[in-house]
């Protein structure tokens, strides 16, 4: 039976690109629920009645071997008992003339099916023309929101690019939340892969790795949230901590050594003791840090990949 | 002391763990530590030149693991033996740090492990 109130697909069709890929990416099969009890050709309405009892289900698929040859729904069974057939199989009485999907289909083809025509659920079967599952209006939404969130969390913990401009430039952005203690230096950990996978020199890696630690704790501990950004360039590797304030009202006074705002909970944890941004300056081959109250703070570490002479 | 950069001899995990009456909570990939640096600072860590070496410490946060991670320890000896939680293992076992646990507090650890460094 057709829908007689579609969804407005209006809102479908502003959709941002992100949302579109993933709900393009998936497939009938990745939503469909695919434990599902099915009845035989040969099973009598009764049974049917029965087996939709026990396992509180409104419709049956009817199975001939794996092929799917018909369903039969509550309102079959109501039909069944008001005109006295329920003793009959349910070859007899089935709904033949089925609407299915195939399990390669796209989930926007499923979806548009749903706004088309009143069922609740499809049967899906495979190329091979086999029964494998059944698809309702909740898994759907079920399998969109799974995918989303991971989409999501992916995108918010690494933003990485190569710049068109700069074919030689990685770009790789990290979001830090505040006070996420428990993640803080993975943004760390993934430069210093990159470093090692590059040869880097062990001793520029290590500076890297300290100074990108640093602020990364910074930005976790001091600030309301920010970026780390890491800009790979064939002779230097730039690290720029942006935050999203409250903004440093001296700048020369926190690069001395054990200047420190930090709070007790902080020092508990290792660290607030005035060492991480004269740490960072340390490591650096070069250093500079631009802020402004209410605002928020950016430093910015750039260190040569030609390891540093050391004779100072 | 100096802050040397000259390479250490290397001193054995299994000498260490019966040296501090320890327990092994984690091997991880490298049987050896080159020195030790003990401290409840991460940042004061962080400054050290020394490589391959044991972090001894009676933090036992996450940020433990990461920092010995950072300037490359081998492995990492936990005083008190304070209670690890499961996610702090992982993430040793992530990064291939070997993690250790000893009963002492941190100063008599340090007089324990001292021998294995500065004898011949």
């Amino acid at each position: 039976m057709p829908n007689r109130f579609p969804i407005s697909t209006e809102a479908v069709d502003k959709t941002p690109v992100a949302t579109m890929e993933i709900i393009l990416r998936l497939k009938v099969k990745d939503a469909m629920v695919t434990n599902v009890l099915a009845a035989k050709k040969s099973d009598t309405l009764r049974e049917i009645q029965m087996m939709m009892k026990e396992n509180e289900i409104s419709g049956v698929p009817v199975l001939d071997e794996n092929r799917l040859v018909g369903m039969i729904s509550v309102n079959d069974i109501i039909n069944a008992l008001d005109r006295n057939y329920i003793h009959d199989k349910a070859e007899k009485h089935m709904v033949r003339n089925l609407i299915v999907l195939e399990d390669d289909m796209p989930l926007t083809f499923a979806v548009s099916y749903f706004n088309k025509y009143t069922y609740r659920r499809f049967p899906v079967i495979n190329k091979e023309k086999e029964f494998v599952g059944i698809l309702s209006t909740k898994d759907v939404l079920a399998a969109m929101l799974f995918e989303m969130n991971k989409e999501i969390n992916a995108l918010e913990s690494r933003l990485t690019s190569v710049r068109a401009d700069m074919p030689n430039q990685i770009v790789q952005e990290f979001v830090i939340k505040r006070f996420d203690f428990e993640n803080a230096g993975t943004a760390s950990f993934q430069l210093k892969k990159l470093l090692k996978e590059k040869s880097v020199d062990r001793k520029v890696l290590r500076r890297a790795s300290v100074a990108a630690y640093e602020l990364e704790i910074n930005v976790a501990i001091h600030t309301f949230g920010g970026t780390i950004t890491f800009i790979f360039d064939k002779d230097r590797i730039t690290i720029i901590a942006k935050d999203n304030g409250p903004g440093i009202l001296n700048v020369d006074e926190v690069c001395e050594e054990g200047f420190s705002t930090a709070n007790e909970w902080i020092r508990s944890l290792g660290f607030g003791a005035g060492m991480g941004l004269p740490n960072t300056k340390r490591v650096s081959d070069d250093f500079s840090i631009t802020s402004q109250v209410g605002v928020g703070t950016t430093v910015t570490s750039v260190i040569f990949l030609e390891a540093k002479d050391e004779s100072e | 002391m100096e802050r040397g950069v000259s390479m250490k001899k290397q001193v054995r995990i299994d000498d260490i763990v019966s040296a501090v009456d320890g327990v092994i909570l984690f091997k991880g990939e490298n049987d050896y530590v080159r020195w030790v640096v003990s401290s409840g600072l991460m940042s004061d860590v962080l400054t050290t030149e020394e490589e391959e070496i044991l972090l001894l410490s009676s933090l036992t946060t996450a940020q433990v693991v990461r920092t010995a991670d950072m300037v490359g320890a081998n492995a990492i000896l936990l005083a008190y033996n304070k209670p690890v939680t499961d996610d702090v293992i992982a993430l040793a076992r992530e990064l291939g740090i070997t993690l250790l646990g000893t009963p002492y507090p941190v100063f008599e650890a340090c007089h324990l492990l001292s021998p294995l460094f500065f004898g011949d």
